[in-house]
């Protein structure tokens, strides 16, 4: 084994892990929400990257944006349909109604853009990096620095600006925020908007590393649960750490042991995490406030 | 109602119901659909405890289902059994199952238990494609003919018409035992920890007790209808862990409305109506699914029977009182 190789795969699958899990942490800390339409979203956001390149000829600098709008309408669409249920708080119901909408983003998806798999290829994906015995594509160099450019910008609006203040005032406390006389459904709003474009951006930026297929929302979303609940619900850099970590334990397990049972060896982490500290992750967010 | 009467009508109605596919006409077609609705309501009978009753929802129930076929699958091809055998196996190990799982998420609560239980189902998807016990990617084939030998008689089932008796009386016998387990001390505990869990606490019931209770009895409820699939189909593969066979349930589970004995099945005959006889293809038929889904949760909560029972209301001689009512509705939708 090439334990170098495997250090880069490590560190590039696992800034995709965070990136994809981004929108999910700030979705649970802020709104503690949750959406298990994610995965598709992620599905979708690959799809209109390679539609708005393949079929529309955007370069691929237009596509994203254009593929996060997209995301952002979609999250919003969500939020406005949820909306009752999120200002009751009813979070089994939302569950499952995100199940729903991932299910009909999967219909919608297999309808426009066929079941077939499809190559999103990139100005950056095609280009080869040799660097001695190492190997790696500028599309996996441009992940890791969009990644660390998305936490960081996350990490400065939180904490300096009022925006920030905001949602971590309605996250601490919603019927204080509310009574603070903040349009509370705005923050929900602005939640779901983030979460849609920063899972589209994931689509626009890991979709080229894989063939894509319209049915791979189901278990791509697994790798975001364990990057949330090991880094600690709705913690910015926990969930950056926790990326990493989980992006190098599947470069080395896939290489050890076998790449076809990741998904299993990162479920028995996740149990492994929760069994050890199951209090703290279980009674802090969603019901207790 | 009293209870003597309530029983004579259920009597009359399960003796009809048995009639209700010849009265569709009969053909293999209506054969073939009453026998899915049959083992569908089945399966989503044992999510229905989880979520109606218990307040949580579960998204490792299809995991069950997959137990159920692939015990059935595996000893029925390799060892060659016969259905109460595999019917035993089928429940023994959904019941294995539900105790590991059951023993994992016990302190877990809402959405957390259900990150869980959806991995669960995730990692029971990647075994089933890659592990070569369970057949892999290419499933189990040639499972034999349900074929049911007590000694002095034997009832082989060739069509899904020989596999209506089976599948109806599996029914029945589920139906009997949701109402039973809703009657039962298990089942008021198991209200009492969703609705109060203080004074759950308070009445000396311990609620991670009576939660891993629930699910050892809903497993089982759900790998049986596994157990008839498999017959049905005569093939298993990691198809029956695909995200439809969830959202299936989950749908029957809430459309008509929480916590009715009759919902379920109701909710998978709507839905299984459509596919087989108003199908707009698979793709189509999936966003109508969810669509139903999402729908109901968000602007019915009550599901459809209160919707019904409302517009009942106003169509009847109290309609001007009713109308006033639906108009809130309305507008809390809006």
């Amino acid at each position: 084994m090439n334990v170098g190789q495997q250090i880069i795969n490590g560190l590039v699958l696992g800034h995709s892990f965070a990136l994809v899990a981004i929108g999910w942490t700030v979705l649970l800390g802020v709104a503690r929400l949750v959406n298990f339409a994610h995965g598709q979203m992620y599905m979708l956001g690959a799809f209109v990257t390679w539609a708005a390149i393949a079929e529309f000829g955007l370069p691929y600098a237009l596509a994203i944006p254009f593929t996060m709008l997209v995301g952002i309408a979609v999250g919003f669409l969500m939020q406005r349909v949820m909306l009752q249920l999120t200002l009751k708080q009813d979070l089994v119901s939302i569950m499952i109604v995100t199940l729903g909408f991932g299910h009909v983003l999967h219909g919608v998806a297999a309808l426009v853009f066929g079941s077939t798999g499809q190559i999103l290829d990139t100005p950056f994906s095609t280009r080869n990096v040799y660097w001695n015995d190492l190997w790696f594509t500028w599309q996996d160099v441009a992940i890791v620095v969009v990644t660390i450019l998305v936490f960081v910008a996350l990490k400065l609006v939180l904490d300096r600006t009022r925006l920030g203040r905001l949602a971590r005032m309605v996250a601490e406390d919603p019927q204080l925020a509310l009574l603070a006389g903040i349009d509370v459904r705005k923050v929900y709003f602005g939640v779901f908007a983030f979460q849609g474009a920063a899972v589209a951006l994931a689509g626009a930026m890991i979709g080229p590393r894989t063939p894509i297929l319209t049915s791979m929302g189901f278990d791509e979303v697994i790798m975001t649960f364990v990057v949330v609940v090991l880094g600690g619900i709705g913690s910015v850099w926990g969930s950056y750490i926790a990326g990493i970590s989980l992006g190098l334990f599947t470069a080395f397990f896939g290489a050890l042991v076998s790449p076809a049972y990741t998904t299993p060896a990162a479920f028995l982490v996740l149990i492994a995490v929760l069994v050890l500290r199951p209090g703290g992750l279980a009674a802090k967010p969603g019901g207790g406030h | 109602m009293n209870i003597g009467l309530q029983v004579a009508m259920l009597a009359v109605l399960a003796v009809a119901g048995y009639f209700l596919p010849a009265l569709f006409g009969g053909s293999g077609a209506v054969y073939s659909a009453f026998v899915l609705i049959a083992i569908f309501a089945v399966m989503s009978y044992g999510l229905d405890l989880i979520v109606s009753d218990l307040g949580e929802v579960s998204l490792a129930h299809p995991v069950f289902f997959a137990a159920g076929a692939y015990a059935t699958g595996i000893i029925s091809v390799r060892l060659g059994l016969g259905p109460i055998a595999t019917l035993v196996a089928s429940i023994g190990v959904a019941m294995l199952l539900a105790g590991v799982v059951g023993l994992i998420t016990l302190r877990l609560r809402e959405f957390v238990f259900s990150l869980v239980t959806y991995a669960v189902s995730v990692v029971a998807l990647t075994l089933a494609e890659n592990w070569a016990f369970l057949g892999g990617s290419d499933g189990l084939t040639g499972i034999p003919l349900f074929k049911l030998d007590l000694g002095v008689a034997s009832y082989r089932a060739v069509t899904d018409k020989d596999l209506w008796p089976v599948a109806y009386v599996m029914l029945l016998g589920v139906l009997w035992i949701v109402r039973a387990f809703r009657r039962s001390r298990l089942g008021k505990a198991a209200m009492t920890v969703h609705l109060n869990p203080r004074l759950a606490t308070m009445s000396g019931i311990d609620p991670q007790r009576t939660r891993l209770m629930v699910f050892l009895v809903s497993a089982p409820i759900t790998a049986a209808a596994g157990w008839l699939y498999a017959y049905q189909r005569a093939y298993i593969s990691a198809d029956v862990l695909s995200p439809y066979f969830l959202i299936l349930m989950l749908t029957a589970v809430v459309i008509v409305g929480r916590g009715l004995l009759f919902a379920p099945l109701i909710g998978v005959a709507l839905i299984l109506a459509q596919e087989k006889f108003m199908s707009f293809g698979g793709y189509v038929d999936r966003i109508i699914l969810g669509t139903a889904l999402i729908l109901t949760l968000s602007f019915l909560p009550g599901g459809l029977y209160e919707a019904v029972r409302a517009l009942i209301a106003r169509l009847g001689p109290a309609g001007a009182k009713q109308d006033t009512q639906i108009e809130e509705g309305a507008t809390e939708c809006r």
